[in-house]
């Protein structure tokens, strides 16, 4: 078996003394939808932020593709973080797409996903346009190229963030709460998305709290809290009959409260 | 009572020059408030509320005397400091130190105003910092800068009047000088006030120019206004 | 020579005795223009399109002109067409002009704010227009422009000391007789900021506490 995409390994992470992270360990082998759920605060997000690297982890290294990101073991037996120009250059490596967009205000939707392809893949004009064209065009958004992100709607704006870091050609793609910013009913766009994205054979790695849409897009499910990846294993079974009683718990939590899991149709897939 | 403007024909080389000394001062007081007001807005960004508290004293205290007070302290400061200076100047400094204050709190706003995020997106995908700055945050500042610091260059031109109570020869001054000698005031402070007038129609004619080179701002606050928004998702409801 | 602090502490008295007419005049400009603010909002409402156009030219005329300058056309010019005014009125009267017009400016800011909806239903039911602006209308717009309205008293008071240019006895000309009789320029301006930070630092501190206060559009 070829190395995961994506390795964690004793990923550590403190706030003032707090522990956000605690030994994180977690694989994510090519093709493969991961789910993260987890109660709010569990350290999810910021697991996500330091796999990008805007939250430096205190311990612990991340490999993406087989390749050390932000910090190092040389072969001296030495722990030395990379420089600044090391981890920008394995950035594109990782695709975002944040919980809030977080497009850019002053651009076209075209010209967000041109301008990072220009300016960090060093692509021509013409060359990235083409590229960023095909992708909009992919993701339904032919005919909002031209717009700036306030005329778009949450489900447009959140596809142009996907274009943007798909045209980066990344090996893995981060989903911060894909389902939060947007109305409920639109849950079942952005599953089609990513399954359009599983079919093209991306990785993914999802951070979510909704278990149903958990259910729905990943292979695989880790369940995280207190900062600890507590359960991992293939969906249906940590859905069916999780072992951990704090992931039983949090399951029988969000079960009360929310609709019950069933399998998204197209029928109820709506624009 | 009968206007004639043929007792300015003398007089209007003198009101020129004082336009011309209205609009030189006004671009030098602009030029070094700014400066300031940048680097008191960067103080006032920086972390600890010592920094902070420092600055917002130094903002609210030019923000709240009036200006010809405040000339007069740097009037009557500046030699009790030893330093001796031409009126003009006394009142170019004084100028671009109360325009500072204004300038400040825009670049503050500007820069507050913008989402942490943004720098972030950047940084995640692979940008440097120089170049998420140059491409994404650099262009939203500027865009957010543009209408208060015309509508404030605006303003600062208009108090640049005041420099005449310490005998500056700006516009203000010559009027009160033909006034003197034409005994005249509804001639005089006719034309006085339409070259003020046209001043402040070119300023105002600029910054249109340059919002909408630097681009959509306004169709974005329009946006944000909820009651704006309601409306839209209305009409837009009702057209499909 | 030194900065004399008694000195300062010194003629204090004398020049919060002064302020008393900047307050005085600013209160009556205030209460002026927000009465004349919404009278001339509320005409502007009316949409007659010739009424309009000389409007737009006025304040184009405030906005692009000193308020120094619009003092000196009061208290010279009109003297010249037979109105003679004493200087505190016609220093009142050329601020209340310009503060009336950008009362009006917010409020019709504000006016954009309340929604259309009100105003037809308020019409629907019957009611006449002029219960429509009193009953409907103005509350809400008072309301909403209360920041606006802080903000424009500080300015007021700041414009009361240009007053002192056309013999006004206020703070600033106060400061300037004690300053050639104690040959003292420098304490005695600096006493005559200090009396004005207090009383906008007073209004302002006020406003704040009855609202987070506006981006101020204008000073």
């Amino acid at each position: 078996m070829s190395a995961p995409i994506l390795r964690v390994s004793a990923l550590t992470k403190r706030f003032f003394g707090v522990t956000a992270l605690d030994q994180v360990y977690l694989d994510v082998r090519e093709g493969e939808i991961v789910a993260l759920i987890g109660p709010s605060g569990c350290g999810k997000s910021t697991l996500l932020r330091c796999l990008t690297w805007l939250e430096q982890p205190d311990d612990g290294f991340i490999e993406v593709t087989g390749k050390p990101f932000g910090r190092e073991l040389t072969p001296g037996g030495v722990v030395r973080r990379q420089s600044r120009r090391q981890i920008d250059a394995l950035r594109p490596k990782i695709g975002i797409v944040f919980q809030q967009f977080n497009l850019w205000p002053h651009m076209t939707a075209l010209e967000n996903v041109v301008r990072a392809q220009i300016v960090v893949r060093r692509r021509p004009r013409v060359e990235a346009i083409r590229r960023g064209e095909e992708l909009l065009e992919r993701l339904g958004l032919a005919d909002r190229m031209d717009r700036y992100p306030h005329a778009l709607s949450g489900g447009q704006k959140q596809r142009v963030a996907i274009a943007r870091a798909l045209a980066m050609d990344p090996a893995l793609m981060l989903f911060d709460e894909p389902t939060s910013a947007l109305d409920p009913e639109l849950v079942g766009e952005v599953l089609t998305v990513l399954r359009s994205l599983a079919e093209i054979g991306m990785t993914m790695l999802v951070v979510t709290h909704e278990i149903g849409f958990a259910a729905n897009v990943a292979d695989r499910i880790a369940f995280m809290d207190h900062g600890r990846i507590l359960e991992q294993g293939p969906a249906r079974e940590i859905i069916s009959a999780p072992k951990e009683p704090r992931l039983r718990s949090f399951l029988d939590l969000v079960q009360a409260d929310r609709r019950p899991i069933h399998p998204l149709t197209p029928s109820n897939i709506t624009e | 009572m009968h206007f004639d403007p043929t007792v300015l024909a003398d007089y209007w080389p003198l009101l020129l020059q004082g336009a011309w000394l209205t609009i030189q001062v006004s671009v030098a007081a602009m030029a070094i408030g700014y400066a300031a007001g940048i680097v008191v807005a960067l103080i006032a960004l920086m972390p600890g509320w010592p920094l902070r508290l420092v600055t917002a004293s130094y903002v609210e205290t030019l923000r709240n005397i009036p200006f010809i007070i405040l000339l007069f302290v740097v009037y009557y400061g500046l030699p009790f400091a030893g330093i001796r200076l031409p009126a003009t100047l006394v009142g170019t400094v004084a100028l671009a130190l109360f325009a500072s204050a204004y300038y400040a709190e825009i670049v503050r706003a500007a820069i507050l105003a913008l989402p942490r995020g943004q720098f972030e997106s950047a940084r995640a995908i692979g940008m440097s910092p120089a170049s998420a700055m140059w491409h994404v945050v650099a262009p939203q500042i500027l865009r957010a800068l543009v209408p208060p610091s015309t509508n404030m260059t605006l303003t600062m031109m208009k108090e640049s009047a005041v420099l005449s109570s310490i005998t500056v020869p700006e516009l203000t001054y010559q009027s009160l000088v033909v006034q003197g000698n034409t005994f005249a005031p509804f001639e005089v402070f006719a034309a006085v006030a339409s070259i003020y007038w046209l001043i402040a129609s070119v300023i105002a004619e600029a910054s249109r120019r340059l919002e909408r080179r630097v681009g959509t701002a306004q169709a974005e606050s329009v946006s944000r206004n909820p009651i704006a928004e309601r409306y839209l998702s209305l009409v837009a409801r009702r057209a499909s | 020579m030194g900065f004399k602090l008694d000195y300062l502490f010194s003629i204090l008295p004398s020049l919060m005795n002064a302020a008393l007419v900047n307050i005085r005049l600013a209160a009556i400009i205030m209460l002026l223009s927000v009465v004349l603010g919404t009278a001339f909002t509320i005409v502007r409402s009316l949409k007659i399109t010739a009424v309009n156009m000389i409007i737009a030219v006025i304040i184009s005329f405030v906005r692009g002109t000193p308020l120094l300058i619009q003092i000196f056309i009061v208290y010279y010019v009109l003297p010249a067409i037979g109105l003679d005014l004493s200087p505190e009125v016609a220093g009142v009267s050329a601020i209340v002009f310009n503060s009336m017009v950008f009362v009006s400016e917010s409020m019709r800011g504000g006016l954009a704010t309340i929604e259309t909806g009100q105003i037809e239903a308020a019409t629907a039911l019957g009611l006449p227009p002029r219960a429509i602006w009193l009953k409907v209308v103005l509350p809400q717009l008072f309301r909403r422009i209360v920041p606006v309205l802080i903000n424009e008293a500080t300015i007021v008071v700041k414009g009361t000391a240009l007053l002192s240019v056309i013999t006004v006895v206020d703070v600033l000309r106060t400061a300037q007789q004690i300053a050639s009789a104690n040959y003292r320029p420098f304490e005695t301006m600096i006493g005559s900021a200090l009396v004005f930070l207090v009383i906008n630092l007073v209004i302002s501190l006020s406003g704040r506490m009855t609202e987070a206060r506006f981006a101020t559009a204008r000073i």
